[in-house]
């Protein structure tokens, strides 16, 4: 075939032809870079050679040049050196005050002193290299900068003022708040606190006196005080009071006092400065930015249904509802906000669905007592020789004998029962893991909405701490066993429904294709084509998920698990760390011994 | 009846093809430009040929210039944007889901590029698949496998793994799924464009053998045009989507359609290609330059169907000219010089 056949029959596609000489690159000084950048890629620059203008105003070079990575480095650098420098008119007052009486401050004195020294001494450092340092380098990053932008003629390139700009921009936004927090003390932490609440209190007050001036606020509390005080003092002048008059004297009292906490209010907001308001929105932690009302505190409750059962319904019950009162004049954030919100909703669906949580629990807690008694039941030479026999069916003689010792382990420290009944909740959970992680893993594969919703689920589900799912495990179903199986079950599936997805979206398009053009029907190519090639994949998701569900099966007997995890939370409780680590070890040794066996397994099947 | 027909078809990958056809038609817009405009892909331009029973068509063009896109039309794997395909008179784009299955599992084999074997079964149940989808007992399949293991002579390689096998025999493996369910049509997607030279040509051979036998009607796709010479009956030649040029090996090496195809065939050795018929000098023109034909000599004769390789060894040792004789009589002369023109691909002048 000719080369023109060849040219004729590819897409034709246009060459850009562009200049990326020297010049076009660097726009201006372009004589020095171009001899700079010869040298470099001879290897002929010496490596003391100094970009002066990288050495002296390396912010405006680089953003005038477009070299960003070297705008952000040099302003770190600088941002350091400068506020380590800073650090003089934190401690120079603080070092001045301890000299006004040094014999009492000596030990200050010398803290201080050496702090400062040691700061100066830094941050001199810092600013002297860090420029030498970009001065260096300069070139060389501007130089990368060039072989890029000959690939790519989107790189930044030429001199742009408007880089100068955005770069002035970012300063001015960066520098002045982080070198004013460095010459301040930390924040007290009651301040900020205090601030809101005179702020909040204040605008109470404005809006019940119907004023809109703090200055008229502050003569409205003192003409009532005034009114007050007259009152008083005529029921006080009088010699003898009705029942009534003693019933006003006191409320007045009690007037006067709420008045007083109100001017204290109304003081503390006026004491707040300018300067407080501004360190505590800025340069102390994030500020809170709404205080809302507290969600309506309702509870829901399932009780006997009185007027079903007089209809002869018996055992009717429903759900009633109990409002409690707001607190007077709390608000809330958002985080407590939501999460009271949250706690209602479980309570809400708690009360409402009770039967299916119920017999939720009942099925859990039933396959739970059969497979914990098949365990406990079978006897242990025949469970040990089944481990036996598989390890040495599957694997080499090297995990039988581990297999052998670690079971003997259980043995011999009287675990073995105890083992059994982890081994019964791993199996439990590990099964309802397959049942639904599979077809939820094939739809997720098949199906791009299926994955765009389930996805991040999964992801949420596996970096939320394990702990967390057992508070609504418990809110749901309460403490014993069953919560304890479904908190393991989330905690575990996700690898199960990964690995499968991911098994069978890996099957190659052309082998799919292969089937269907010899007749396979969907369901076809599912059962005979994606699953067997997915098995590998699936077999590798059980196996992280069977690891998964017994460290979470420990966890669990925080809510009532029972087994080797339960003897780890009491030897927690009691601080018996002998206890504890002899369970913590048979809990690992029964995780190996699984994870052994099923590796063998898994690499038989991938032998076909 | 042709045994496959395919009439009209478009394929534009995209979601504006209505569009991007009118545009083609209409304003005749180049592959770059319907991207561009319309962000669609031309697979196929309408394309229409027809393959007859027991024929061997080839088709033939570079990589990306829509040979597999087309082939999968014929067993409605892509559903064409317009145009009709007919298998065995019956229009497959009308075919229910489940007619369709039939037709692919029954009357279509199809063989890959890369082979495309189900690497967790054994190479008899790959052979076997198409049976067992339309649930042929395990008993008959694996008869039936056996034989087709037979007919790509891997006999008593049933019961291995494809991963066990090399390459060659893998590409036999599925030649061998393609025949098992003894289909009317087989398609063959670059079958053995991804095995070394040696091996390829082995292949080649066994299948003309094999379709000389089993008269399979068959489409076969290459990007090489040696092979579609030695393969097809008829070739087509695809450019961009488009076929440009559809004949048999020496339509197409002596007579090409455009540019592109001239190019092609450049390089193409017209020995075995071309015949007398194409390249003689009718005898009068001849006697007009040369003089007449003088009967004492002993003039080497061969017939107008002989290739150029036979003219060639007539005319070594001797001076004198060929004379191409048909039905007793002489119907024409070709000369050294035409001869050397012939194998050039020149005109003579
Ligand atoms: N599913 C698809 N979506 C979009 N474009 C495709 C698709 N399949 C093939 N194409 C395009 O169609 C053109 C023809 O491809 P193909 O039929 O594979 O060429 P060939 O088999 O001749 O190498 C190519 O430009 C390819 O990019
Ligand atoms: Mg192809």
């Amino acid at each position: 075939m000719s080369t023109t056949a060849a040219l004729i029959g590819a897409e034709p596609r246009e060459v850009e032809s562009r200049d990326v000489s020297v010049p076009v690159f660097a726009d201006r000084n372009a004589a020095y870079y171009g001899s700079v950048f010869e040298r470099l890629q001879k290897g002929e620059l010496p490596f003391w050679h100094m970009n002066l203008a990288g050495l002296l105003i390396p912010w405006v070079w680089s953003a005038w040049r477009g070299v960003w990575l070297m705008f952000w480095v040099s302003l770190a650098l600088d941002m350091i050196g400068l506020v380590c420098l800073m650090q003089n008119f934190k401690y120079g007052p603080l070092l001045a005050d301890a000299h006004l009486d040094p014999s009492a401050n000596a030990i200050l004195i010398e803290r201080y002193t050496r702090w400062l020294s040691v700061y100066n001494n830094v941050g001199i450092a810092t600013l002297i290299l860090g420029r030498l340092l970009i001065g260096l380098q300069a070139n060389r990053w501007y130089f990368r900068q060039y072989s890029k932008w000959r690939i790519d003629g989107h790189t930044a390139h030429g001199v742009v003022a408007r880089r100068v700009l955005i770069a002035a921009l970012i300063l001015v936004l960066v520098a002045p708040i982080t070198l004013y927090r460095a010459t301040q003390q930390r924040i007290d932490e009651r301040a900020c606190f205090n601030q809101v609440r005179a702020i909040d209190g204040t605008q109470r007050l404005l809006s019940r006196y119907g004023v809109t001036e703090v200055s008229d606020l502050t003569s409205a509390l003192a003409d009532r005080r005034d009114r007050l005080v007259t009152e008083r003092a005529t029921l006080e002048a009088s010699a003898s009071l009705t029942d009534d008059q003693k019933g006003r004297l006191a409320e007045i009292r009690r007037e006067e006092r709420q008045l007083r906490r109100e001017n204290d209010a109304v003081e503390d907001f006026k004491a707040v400065s300018a300067k407080d308001r501004f360190d505590c929105l800025f340069i102390d932690d994030f500020p809170t930015l709404a205080r809302i009302d507290p969600p309506e505190d309702v509870t829901y409750r399932r009780v006997p249904d009185e007027d079903a059962i007089a209809q002869g319904r018996s055992g009717a019950t429903k759900v009633i509802t109990q409002v409690k009162d707001p607190v007077e004049g709390r608000t809330v954030n958002i985080f407590t906000y939501t999460a009271e919100s949250i706690d209602i909703g479980i309570n809400f669906l708690r009360a409402q669905y009770a039967g299916i949580f119920d017999a939720l629990t009942n099925v859990l807690r039933q396959s739970l007592i059969r497979v914990e008694v098949a365990f406990m039941l079978t006897p242990w030479p025949v469970l040990v020789g089944l481990a036996m026999i598989l390890a040495w069916a599957y694997c080499g003689t090297g995990t039988v004998v581990f297999v052998g010792a670690s079971l003997t382990f259980l043995a011999v420290f009287e675990l073995w029962q105890i083992a059994m009944q982890t081994m019964a909740l791993v199996v439990v959970a590990t099964a309802i893991c397959i049942f639904v992680g599979l077809p939820v893993g094939i739809w997720m594969a098949k199906n791009r909405i299926a994955n765009w919703i389930t996805e991040p689920i999964l992801d949420v589900m596996q970096t939320i701490p394990s702990l967390s799912y057992l508070v609504p495990a418990v809110a749901f179903f309460g403490i014993s066993q069953p919560p304890a199986v479904l908190a393991t079950v989330v905690f575990a599936i996700p690898p199960m429904v990964k690995l499968t997805a991911l098994g069978i979206r890996q099957v190659p398009q052309s082998t799919k294709e292969a089937a269907l053009a010899f007749g396979a029907s969907e369901r076809q190519l599912l059962t005979k084509v994606e699953l067997p090639m997915a098995v590998p994949s699936i077999m590798a998701g059980l196996n992280q998920t069977i690891m998964l569900a017994l460290s979470m099966a420990t966890i669990s007997a925080f809510i009532g698990a029972e087994g080797l995890g339960a003897i780890v939370t009491a030897a927690l409780g009691d601080a018996q760390a002998g206890k504890g680590l002899l369970a913590g070890i048979a809990i690992a040794l029964v995780a190996m011994v699984i994870d052994r066996i099923l590796k063998g397994i898994r690499s038989s099947l991938s032998r076909i | 009846m042709s045994v496959v027909e395919v009439d009209g078809v478009w394929k534009i990958f995209g979601d504006k093809s209505a569009e991007a056809i009118a545009a083609v038609r209409g304003e005749g817009l180049g592959k770059a430009e319907v991207l561009d405009r319309f962000g669609a892909i031309i697979g196929v331009k309408d394309a229409s040929f027809t393959v007859e029973e027991g024929e061997i068509f080839c088709l033939m063009g570079l990589s990306g210039s829509g040979k597999s896109t087309l082939v999968r039309h014929i067993n409605r794997l892509i559903e064409p944007t317009t145009g009709t395909i007919r298998i065995l008179g019956e229009d497959i784009g009308a075919m229910s889901s489940e007619a369709l299955r039939a037709l692919r599992a029954e009357k279509i084999g199809m063989v890959f590029q890369n082979m495309a074997l189900l690497p967790h079964r054994s190479v008899r149940d790959n052979i076997g698949f198409a049976l067992e989808l339309r649930g042929k007992d395990a008993y008959h399949r694996a008869q039936l496998a056996d034989h087709a293991l037979e007919t790509v002579s891997l006999h008593g390689y049933g019961d291995r793994l494809p991963s066990e096998l090399s390459g060659g025999m893998q590409q036999r493996v599925g030649l061998a799924r393609a025949l098992a369910a003894d289909p009317e049509i087989l398609l063959m997607d670059e079958p053995f464009s991804a095995l070394d030279p040696l091996i390829r040509r082995n292949l080649q051979n066994e299948f003309l053998g094999l379709s000389q036998n089993l008269r399979k009607t068959t489409v076969f796709i290459t990007h090489d045009l040696d092979e579609a010479i030695r393969m097809g009956d008829r070739i087509g030649i695809m450019n961009d989507g488009e076929i440009v040029q559809i004949g048999t090996a020496e339509d197409i090496v002596t007579a090409p359609a455009d540019d592109y195809v001239a190019d092609f065939v450049a390089g193409i050795s017209r020995l075995k290609l071309v015949s007398a018929s194409k390249i003689m000098v009718a005898v009068e023109s001849h006697v007009a330059r040369h003089g007449p034909i003088d009967d004492a000599h002993d003039y080497p004769t061969a017939r107008p169907e002989d290739d150029l390789d036979t003219l060639v060894e007539l005319s070594t040792g001797t001076e004198l000219p060929v004379l191409i004789r048909h039905d007793g009589g002489t119907v024409g002369i070709v000369t050294k010089d035409t001869l050397l023109h012939g194998l050039q691909g020149t005109e003579a002048t």
